[in-house]
């Protein structure tokens, strides 16, 4: 680790610190992720083993921020200790801003404006493109939010960050610093205690992030599983067996209040009808219904974009 | 987060429009899991030739004992095999000590073996060989192994391969795909230990044993199935020549053989250097019997300095086939 030297914590992803870091012989700025790696008498468990290989693949993907390299610290006290406790330091290329705050910046502050809409739909197409990918090798990312979406506003590049550590590192319900992980993109299913993902989970935070660019505001802002499922529901309407089969037996399905569909075009006003249908799409109660990542790049709102560019 | 050879980029069984993608993926990716960009250069025509050569024969020998011993599905030497050949050519190893092979090797199917959520006996293994690395020393060399792989351990390799070139053949008949599949499969294992074909790309090798099972399976056919791979976009025509003929003589040569010892059972084939070989062995019944169905003869060409442990090598394949 002494190649790179460390220059602030930048945040606390969804598995451990971030930070900022040089790379002392390039001089290029790299984020690092510390992991914890729990030895045991096995050494590198298999899990995370599987899982840290299945990132320096998937990183290859324009889409996906570069796994630059892995390193290993062991920082056992004792020698003679069999199960250490070590550390990998996943290290990743370094972007300056990432979606959260590109539209915070662009709600409040001294310019307050809307994102212009060929960024909006050049973001999300990137992001459906990214999602395509990993969804192709079989990788869920399940944490999609705008903080993991990492920009690189020179190149108008968008990123996926925070990627893919599944099984190894299970997805927790507060972060490492306790801070509650947000709630907001968090598919209907998950929040109603289906024990089967899908990829649909990650079409549903693609969905509310699409929401979010248009309207510079989260579209289901909940702060607890409950709240988060009724701001759902009022917007979208209370599920039921007919368009979503098996609802009610979900592990965590109680009684609801029973609200109407709202119209959805009036969630993102700035949006036109191609984006509306996009949006139902995606937002779609039946996971087996939401549209997949590759159909939503041939979606006609994508018609005015030129794709041969990405 | 499973991990198959044949399908190395996804872990969950994906829809069919997805799937598009990937294959592209697999042919840009492929060089990344080759031992080394200027192989042929460092391996075949360094002065270090000599050294490497035995090294891993050595060590491949010591794998597919392994294999044996812990009853390994082949994917998991298999995959040993490849991390050990990245591993060697990228790292300078010091030759002269002779632990180090047995170390490299006993981490190597480690790592396969985790990859494969297989346990594999390490202690049970080392005991029969009659050597023993304590727990650290192998995790040590696992996180070197992995360091040197830059953590890219889903190797890719030609069985990732086999469904796209099959596509290609548009065979109808589904048995017979799978015969054509099978033979490719078993033709691809025992390639994986003959140095000759180390030099070539993972999707040229699948291709070559395609086209070579299908000309053994289905001869009237071979020059459509040859017309249609070659035509590919990712396919280099010239080395796929040169590789299904250096393959072709591989097997040639194992089967000429076999017929041989077919119809002389009296020969007595095994050679001095082949009897030091099977006496290592703790199946020394068996490795005569499979040492007798060695091309000897043909390889002497072949054999050149490092003698020994090609003949060995040679066993070892056979018996790899006697467990598929």
């Amino acid at each position: 680790m002494e190649k790179y030297e460390k220059l602030e914590k930048v945040g606390e992803g969804t598995y451990g610190k971030v930070y900022k870091a040089k790379d002392k012989a390039s001089g290029k700025l790299v984020a690092l992720k510390k992991t914890r790696l729990e030895m045991d008498e096995e050494g590198i468990p298999p899990t995370a083993l599987r899982e840290v290989s299945l990132l320096q693949l998937l990183s290859q993907s324009l889409y996906v921020v570069r796994l630059l390299c892995v390193e290993h610290v062991d920082s056992s006290t004792s020698t003679n200790d069999s199960s250490s406790k070590s550390n990998l330091y996943l290290v990743f290329e370094y972007l300056d801003t990432d979606l959260k705050k590109f539209i915070d910046s662009h709600r409040k502050g001294v310019n307050p404006r809307p994102l212009p809409p060929t960024l909006i739909q050049s973001f999300l197409y990137q992001l459906c493109k990214g999602v395509a990918h990993c969804h192709s090798h079989g990788v869920l990312h399940r944490d999609l939010k705008p903080q993991n979406l990492l920009l690189d506003k020179d190149k108008g590049l968008l990123k996926i960050a925070d990627l893919g550590l599944g099984r190894a590192f299970t997805v927790p319900l507060k972060s490492y610093t306790h801070e509650i992980v947000t709630l907001w993109y968090r598919a209907p299913e998950v929040l109603l205690g289906s024990t089967h993902y899908s990829p649909a989970v990650d079409i549903w935070s693609v969905g509310c992030i699409f929401a979010e660019m248009v309207r510079r505001q989260a579209l289901f802002p909940g702060d607890s599983e409950f709240q988060q499922l009724l701001h759902i529901f009022r917007l979208l309407g209370t599920p039921t067996e007919k368009e979503w089969p098996g609802v009610t037996s979900l592990r965590d399905w109680h009684v609801y209040p029973v609200w109407e569909p709202q119209n959805l075009a009036r969630a993102v006003p700035s949006l036109g009808p191609e984006g509306v249908d996009l949006l139902s799409s995606m937002l779609k109660y039946n996971p087996a219904d939401r549209i997949s990542a590759k159909a939503a790049m041939d979606h006609p709102y994508f018609d005015s974009l030129d794709k041969s560019q990405y | 987060m499973e991990f198959d050879l044949e399908n190395p980029f996804t872990s969950f069984v994906v829809e069919e429009e997805q799937q598009s993608g990937t294959i592209l993926d697999l042919f840009v990716s492929e060089s990344d899991h080759m031992p080394s960009q200027n192989f042929t250069t460092k391996f075949l025509e360094d002065e270090m030739e000599g050294f490497h050569v035995s090294f891993r024969q050595e060590a491949v020998s010591l794998i597919l004992q392994a294999q044996f011993s812990c009853n390994f599905e082949p994917f998991i030497p298999y995959l040993a095999v490849t991390y050990l050949d990245r591993f060697i050519f990228r790292q300078q190893i010091q030759f002269g000590k002779p632990w180090i092979v047995k170390l490299l090797v006993v981490s190597c199917i480690s790592l396969a073996a985790k990859m494969k959520n297989t346990h594999f006996p390490v202690s049970e293994f080392q005991r029969e060989e009659g050597f023993m690395f304590d727990a650290q020393t192998i995790h040590r060399m696992e996180l070197l192994i992995l360091d040197a792989l830059n953590w890219r351990m889903r190797s890719i390799t030609p069985f990732s391969f086999l469904c796209f070139f099959i596509s290609l053949f548009k065979l109808k008949d589904p048995p017979l795909t799978q015969a054509l599949k099978d033979r490719a499969i078993d033709i691809i294992f025992k390639a994986h230990n003959e140095i000759k074909l180390i030099e070539f790309k993972p999707s040229i090798i699948a291709a070559s044993a395609l086209l070579l099972s299908s000309h053994e399976l289905f001869p009237l056919q071979f020059s459509a199935f040859k017309a249609s791979v070659s035509s590919c976009e990712y396919v280099n025509k010239e080395k796929l020549l040169k590789c299904f003929d250096t393959m072709q003589e591989m097997v040639e040569m194992e089967e000429g053989f076999d017929s041989i010892s077919m119809s002389s059972s009296t020969r007595t084939p095994v050679s001095v250097l082949d009897y030091k070989c099977s006496s290592k062995s703790s199946v020394s019944q068996r490795t005569a019997a499979a040492t007798a169905v060695m091309p000897l003869q043909k390889r002497e060409t072949k054999r050149r300095k490092t003698n020994g442990f090609c003949s060995e090598n040679r066993f070892q394949l056979s018996r790899i086939q006697q467990c598929l």
